[in-house]
């Protein structure tokens, strides 16, 4: 019998389900905004981003946050895909940290 | 598209085909008996999309209802729960007729 998958947690223990309200920050806003993209423009489907979450590391998966497991498939995504370069997002990300800004960067 | 091979009301088995990688069936409905609720159409395999294999022969999406009971040891919810979800067709065998 093949692992049970990270996401295939049906009837485990849980607690109770949080009911705060969560407000999206900006950054979120824009990441899933980027990901339905890329999802009009056929270059990653649903069911690779399921594939990509499940392929992460348990620790990683079960520290991480909702939104950050997203900004992290889509990269690695779109490097495994070789659309982007892990190289060119670090010295492009490093330049807009380093700057404060991302305009005109 | 073909015939699908089962309606609405077959009984069932969720199978445990023991496939590695990205699966839509979760773990505790394998081995269930169910019933077929509806058919939902054709899809391309998601298990298949999941890697980038895109553009493969459709295969039959069955909705299957299990009873909440059958599924949960101890169950205090009342005897008529249910549970639906989408179960593609090579994860599904039919199963006998329940036993009156």
């Amino acid at each position: 019998m093949a692992d049970k998958l990270i996401t295939d947690i049906g009837g485990e223990a849980a607690g109770d389900v949080p009911r705060d309200d969560y407000n999206m920050l900006f950054w979120e806003k824009q990441m899933i905004a980027t990901f339905n993209m890329l999802q009009t423009k056929q270059l990653v489907v649903t069911d690779e981003y399921r594939r990509i979450v499940e392929e992460m590391p348990a620790d990683y998966y079960k520290n991480s946050t909702f939104y950050g497991r997203r900004l992290e498939g889509i990269v690695a995504l779109l490097i495994e895909k070789g659309i982007i370069d892990r190289e060119a997002l670090k010295e492009r990300t490093k330049a807009i940290f380093d700057a404060g800004t991302r305009d005109h960067v | 598209m073909s015939e699908p091979k089962y309606e609405p009301g077959d009984r069932v088995q969720i199978l445990d085909i023991g496939k590695p990688g990205h699966v839509r069936t979760p773990t505790y409905v394998r081995h269930k008996v169910g019933v077929i609720e509806r058919y939902c159409g054709d899809f391309e395999n998601p298990e298949d999309k999941a890697y980038g294999r895109w553009g493969g022969a459709p295969i039959a999406l069955y909705r299957v209802r299990l009873m909440q009971s059958d599924l949960w040891p101890g169950y205090t919810g009342t005897p008529n729960d249910v549970l639906e979800l989408e179960i593609y067709d090579h994860w599904l065998a039919p199963a006998a007729e329940e036993a009156a």
